[in-house]
């Protein structure tokens, strides 16, 4: 991590120049785990085939990569923490893939100018190129069903600032939110982003005096069958591109503790619907 | 001859009583005196035709003689027997030990309750102390005064006050408090299952060694096994105002065959002229006493109900023991009179009591406790503060836990969590007595160490509490190098018979370690008596005992060393340690803010959702105005900053003015305050669902009421 | 600082949390690893690092006496497990024990969910006016369970101190420096590290203050200096990973960063809350005003903390001949 940054200049992060990888690789620390799960051979082709899929829609790339990120690169949230090792992916394995998709596009005049932010390549969790989405599948999980993953990272909005909220680490409070947001885009909402990031704004406010893990309990993740899924990563095909993987089967959340939690925040949303209203315009809070 | 009494010390008391010798009675009866002296003795018993002849001389009937339940002979008036100065003149200023004690009932408890611990008389039985306040006023305190013969102390009392030393303006004190206050306080210690005061009235014997010997004498050893009554029974003596002391006790070994209600009083007075004639030190209350050289001596006497009951000093019950009464006690320390001075010297004998003798009152389910102690406060023979039980968990629960561990077997090796004892064995090395000379070696000792986690509320911690014998405290060690940021813990050493055990090593181990304290027992060191009594190397082995100690100790506590780098990275790595760590929700304290805070917010929500917040600041005194943004913040805390919501109405309250939104405090000025009301239009929850703050920043130029 | 209040009642009485017991995969860890002062366990206390589970009870004293005349109802008090590093918080509930009137329970920490240090804190959420959920209190400080303790010391980690030959050594990036005596890197992982130059004949011996009162105060000096360096480059790190929060303001960081700013900010700008001074720090350095008078009071903060001007003092005292203060 320390040595990843020391090696990011503005010649790398605008892309005219390669990362030295023979410098990067010698200071990296090896895995002294010598599972294959730590091959970035099968990342590398995922990202391959992100890159050609997504030729014109980058950032629709993030919702078809995120859940089969995460059901490649097998890790324990502890694991996942490492900064370090996303560092590794975005320098060594995969610089042309952070630029492909954080570069900003636009006029010829800005182009010329672009570089990615450093933290793309190695920084917060919640920004970082990969580690952004890895842990969007992380939390946005249902039990082994990646599919309000790609609802989450369907929309930029949500998938920037979620991974900063404290609220998203209670799973009934993610699922609930992601209810809002898919009632929101299938009614024709304008703007359906602004308004869950208002929306979990409003849930994070309120939770100074609600405590919404109680009112909408989890159940703590089995264990045992999430690491018996990354010991898996040895025999298991590759994650398959036109449908959905399997992550670990490690529990469900509650559906009652959505559904609670669900009434709850469409009456903090309807709060603020009377508030835009009232004042005419879009409150932005 | 089966009655009440036995014939000897009967028979001997009515000569006494009628000043009749054995000579004069052998005459009367026609035997030698040496049968008369055998009689008394109990060596020999009189044929029936002779006692009758007895009868006579007593000019009593046959039956009183066979029955020996009551005296032939009325008893001699109970009176104050004051000790005449030495003739050659030299003035005693009175019993210095019981007027140089300060008065503090803490001592009181612990000598009183010590010597009764090791005056345990069935050692399968706890010895049972209890202390007991007594408050006498009007009728009661006139009857107790009356039954003390108090009158025939008041010119012993005036003369002795008159003298200006030291001990003569304490009594006047007493004296003044005593005539003016309308109250006496009298304070009881008795101890049930203990010995009492055995053996004769002046010779060496229990009863002698306290009633009669000088209390302050100071190379008395206070402390050995046996219990002596050394110093310590001055301290009775000591927080009497008046230095009178009643006593009544039920003996262990009888003496001239009774055991029940052997009363004595004795008071301390300096030297003083009464009437012409010279009196220095004590003063006795008994029966004048008729044996040769002690004429007009009070002696002790057996009482009847109806005198302890007047004394207060009747005994719950016939199990031996002894009743102690000091009379106007005080304590120096005591600032608060009327009820609250007599809650605050109950609990301080409650806490007295814990604080010292919770190792001796430790019990478990089968073990039973060597002491069990209370304390209550009557007024007038009715109950003001009921009995209050003291427990060992009372002021030391760890040290308590500890030891009820041990005794219940229910040790660890590996401390878990808190309420876990580990057990350590420490090797104590008894060398040989000289006298039983090369052949024989160090016996070895298992003493046992005690450690568990401290409790919260331990005000001592972090030491080795030492005892030997009845769980009696010694000293204590603090061991160093126990590395850094120990967890608080309390770890007693048992050693000698506080290890519970019996056997060879366990007595050697006793004897090694008393012979190695000085005379008030507080340390483990090299003594004379430790170099006379064992063999070379005596002090070594009390080193290495302190080592092993502390060896053991850090075993179970110590933090392992962090493996060393080289001295410069540890010096540099120390000094970059973060001392202060702001832990969630409560922030580092700061040498003084520099800068302005909101220090006091109150509000509530009004009718139209609004919050009516009541806000104060603290401002740096400045030479320029203060312009300050104050912000309300809905929803911050832990899970965010929260969101800043608008002002609708802002008002002064008091050292501020408003401009637009900016809160201008002038120069000089400290504090202000003001009053707001929030928009609930800018609220982004309803107001109920959130808690609120108020912030202060800088105002930010151009920053107006919207 | 910022007092808070609530639109109902809330506990004004303290609750507090303890942990009483730990297990590691059901073995038990030992009591040397539960630092009550510190409020930290330290799970690498034996030097055990397979485990999978730790099993933590722990038991929480309420506000009795006002809760039971107070108007809250289906009061519950739950344990609650976070780590910031890997997004996790669990929430435990405990239960009332009727002989001691507290409530325990035992918290189950995965070790795959977590990084470094855990945070333990107790919650209690009551229904208040026929609303449920609602917070009404909890403890005010964090146990903190960090998985790679030996020891519980609630320090954070301290910066990491290595001696290494910048020449001939491992880190071929040093080698470019290989004069300087040592060299403070902040582009490391969360803690800067400080790489004392073991190619510089002499300096370990110097910083170990071996020898004379003379010796002691250079020692004393060159440490104070080097720590100097530290502060004011972790102060640059700290800055540096100021975040803005939804509204833009910068956002105070957390953990060792927040000590730093919090300790030094009110020294390099004076007469400002630390959350003003860092919204003043990053304009400043946005905008260039003002930004070298900064710099030099952000070395005077970190000598100030360093205590330069006394060990500075200390070394003139020591070494100052007898006969003279100038020749």
């Amino acid at each position: 991590m320390g040595v990843a940054t020391r090696h990011l200049n503005r010649a790398i992060l605008s892309g005219t120049e390669h990362p030295p990888q023979v410098a990067l690789l010698r200071a990296a620390q090896p895995i002294a785990d010598p599972s294959p799960r730590w091959d970035t051979g099968p990342v590398r082709v995922l990202l391959d085939q992100a890159m050609a899929r997504y030729a014109t829609d980058r950032a629709a790339a993030d919702a078809w990569l995120a859940p089969r990120l995460h059901a490649t690169l097998r890790l324990t949230r502890g694991e996942a923490a490492d900064k370090g090792l996303w560092a590794y992916l975005a320098l060594v394995v995969a610089p042309d893939y952070v630029l492909w998709r954080h570069i900003p596009t636009g006029t010829d005049e800005s182009r010329r100018a672009a570089v990615v932010q450093a933290a793309r390549f190695a920084g917060a969790n919640s920004v970082q190129a990969f580690a952004r989405l890895w842990w969007a599948a992380e939390m946005f999980r249902d039990g082994a069903d990646y599919r309000p993953v790609e609802v989450a990272c369907s929309n930029q909005d949500v998938l920037n600032t979620a991974l900063r909220l404290d609220i998203m680490e209670h799973r009934p409070t993610a699922m609930a939110v992601l209810r809002v947001l898919q009632q929101l885009t299938a009614g024709g909402a304008p703007r359906p982003g602004d308004q869950v990031n208002s929306l979990c704004r409003a849930i994070g406010i309120a939770g100074s005096t609600l405590m919404y893990e109680t009112l909408g309990p989890d159940q703590l993740p089995d264990e045992r069958e999430l690491l018996l899924w990354i010991d898996e990563a040895d025999s298991a095909p590759p994650a398959p591109w036109e449908r959905l993987p399997d992550g670990p089967d490690d529990g469900e959340v509650p559906a009652a503790s959505v559904a609670a939690l669900t009434r709850l925040f469409e009456n903090i949303n309807e709060h603020l619907g009377q508030l835009r209203d009232r004042r005419g315009v879009a409150t932005g809070v | 001859m089966e009655s009440g009494e036995e014939f000897g010390p009967w028979l001997g008391r009515q000569l006494r009583r009628r000043n009749m010798t054995q000579a004069e009675l052998a005459a009367e009866v026609k035997v030698t005196r040496a049968a008369v002296s055998a009689w008394i003795t109990g060596r020999a018993q009189p044929r029936p035709e002779t006692v009758r002849q007895i009868a006579e001389a007593l000019s009593t009937d046959l039956g009183t003689v066979y029955a020996r339940t009551t005296d032939a002979v009325p008893a001699h008036a109970v009176q104050w027997y004051h000790r005449p100065a030495h003739s050659d003149g030299g003035r005693e200023f009175g019993n210095a030990a019981a007027f140089a004690f300060e008065a503090d009932l803490r001592v009181l408890a612990r000598e009183a309750t010590q010597n009764s611990l090791d005056e345990r008389h069935d050692p399968t039985q706890p010895v049972r102390v209890r202390y007991t306040l007594h408050e006498l006023t009007g009728e009661h305190r006139r009857a107790f005064l009356q039954a003390m013969q108090w009158e025939s102390l008041k010119s012993h009392y005036a003369a002795a006050a008159a003298s200006d030393q030291k001990v003569g303006r304490a009594l006047v004190e007493g004296l003044r408090e005593l005539e003016d206050s309308e109250t006496l306080l009298l304070l009881r210690v008795d101890d049930y299952n203990a010995n009492g005061l055995t053996g004769p009235e002046y010779d060496d014997g229990r009863f002698a060694a306290v009633v009669r010997r000088q209390l302050d004498s100071h190379k008395v050893d206070n402390r050995r096994a046996g219990g002596s009554y050394g110093l310590g029974k001055a301290t009775l003596w000591a927080t009497s105002r008046l230095g009178l002391v009643l006593i009544n006790s039920t003996l262990s070994v009888p003496h001239e065959g009774r055991t029940e209600r052997r009363l004595i009083g004795r008071l301390d007075l300096p030297w003083r002229e009464v009437d012409g004639e010279a009196y220095a030190g004590p003063a006795w209350l008994g029966e004048p006493d008729a044996a040769r050289g002690y004429e007009g001596v009070s002696r002790s006497w057996w009482g009847i109900q109806e005198e302890t009951t007047a004394l207060h000093l009747e005994r719950e019950s016939d199990d031996p023991g002894t009743s102690f009464l000091v009379v106007a006690v005080h304590d120096a320390a005591a600032v608060a009179a009327g009820d609250d001075g007599l809650h605050a010297m109950h609990e301080k004998l409650v806490d007295s009591l814990a604080d010292d003798f919770w190792a001796a009152m430790t019990d478990t389910a089968s073990v039973p406790p060597l002491l069990k102690a209370s304390v209550r406060t009557l007024r007038n023979g009715t109950e003001l503060i009921p009995e209050t039980p003291v427990s060992p968990d009372q002021r030391k629960p760890a040290l308590a836990r500890a030891l009820r561990a041990y005794l219940a077997g229910e040790t660890v090796d590996v401390l878990g969590v808190r309420t876990d004892v580990a057990l350590r064995t420490v090797t104590l090395n008894v060398p040989p007595l000289r006298a039983e000379g090369k052949a024989v070696g160090n016996t070895a000792h298992e003493a046992v160490l005690l450690v568990t986690p401290a409790d919260d509320q331990d005000r001592t911690h972090s030491e080795i509490v030492c005892m030997r014998g009845n769980r009696m405290k010694i000293t204590t060690q603090r061991p160093r190098d126990l590395g850094f940021g120990v967890e608080p813990f309390q770890a007693v050493l048992l050693a000698g018979f506080a290890t519970a055990r019996d056997g060879e090593d366990v007595s050697r181990a006793e004897a090694f370690l008393r012979a190695s304290e000085p005379p008030e027992h507080n340390r483990w060191e090299w003594t004379e008596e430790l170099s006379v009594a064992y063999a070379r190397g005596a002090k070594r082995r009390l080193d290495e005992f302190r080592a092993s100690t502390a060896d053991a100790l850090r075993a179970v506590v110590g933090n392992r060393a962090v493996p060393s780098a080289g001295i410069a990275t540890e010096l540099l790595r120390e000094r970059l340690r973060f001392t202060q760590s702001p832990v969630a929700g409560r922030q580092g304290t700061r040498r003084s803010r520099g800068y302005p805070v909101v220090d006091d917010v109150d509000g509530e929500v009004d009718s139209t959702g609004a919050w009516v917040l009541r806000v104060r600041v603290a401002v740096p005194p400045s030479e320029d105005a203060w312009r300050l943004s104050p912000v309300p913040r809905l929803g911050g805390g832990r899970t965010g900053a929260g969101a800043a919501v608008r002002w609708a109405d802002l008002t002064v309250t008091e050292n501020c003015s408003f401009d637009g939104d900016v809160l201008v405090i002038a120069p000089g000025v400290r504090y202000a305050a003001f009053t707001g009301i929030t928009d609930p239009d800018t609220h982004p929850v309803d107001t109920g669902m959130a808690n609120i703050g108020v912030d202060v920043h800088k105002a930010e130029e151009g920053a107006k009421r919207a | 600082m910022n007092r808070t209040i609530y639109p109902y009642p809330v506990l004004r009485g303290r609750t507090d949390v303890e942990v009483t017991r730990v297990r590691l995969d059901g073995v038990e860890l030992e009591f040397a690893g539960i630092g009550i002062s510190q409020r930290t366990v330290a799970l690498a206390v034996a030097g055990r690092d397979e485990w999978q589970e730790a099993a933590i009870e722990i038991r929480a004293e309420l506000p009795e006496t006002e809760i039971a005349d107070g108007p809250w109802s289906e009061l519950v008090c739950v344990a609650v497990l976070e780590e910031a590093a890997t997004n996790v918080r669990t929430v435990h509930r405990l239960t009332k024990d009727r002989g001691s009137g507290t409530w325990q329970g035992t918290v189950r920490m995965a070790r795959s969910r977590h990084h470094s240090r855990a945070g333990l804190r107790v919650q209690v959420v009551a229904t208040v006016g026929g609303i449920p959920g609602r917070r009404i209190g909890g403890s005010e400080s964090d146990w903190v369970l960090d998985l790679h303790a030996k020891a519980p010391q609630r320090e954070q980690e301290s910066p990491a101190v290595v001696e290494v030959d910048f020449r001939d050594g491992p880190h071929s990036w040093l080698r470019p420096m290989k004069d300087a005596p040592w060299f403070v890197d902040t582009a490391g992982g969360d803690m800067p590290v400080v790489y004392l130059n073991q190619a510089v004949e002499g300096l370990t011996t110097l910083l170990s203050g071996k020898g004379g009162p003379a010796a002691k105060a250079t020692a004393a000096l060159a440490g104070a200096k080097i720590e100097s360096d530290v502060w004011e480059a972790m102060f640059h790190a700290a800055v540096g990973d100021v975040e803005a929060d939804e509204e833009g303001r910068p956002r105070m960081p957390t953990g060792w960063r927040e000590s730093v700013l919090q300790t030094m900010l009110p020294d390099v700008l004076p007469g400002l809350s630390p959350s003003d001074a860092i919204v003043e720090f990053s304009a400043r350095r946005e905008e260039g005003y003002g930004w070298a008078e900064l710099q030099s009071r952000v070395q005077y903060a970190a000598a100030l903390r360093a205590q330069l001007p006394k060990q500075l003092a200390n070394a003139m005292r020591a070494t100052v001949r007898p006969e003279g203060e100038d020749r």
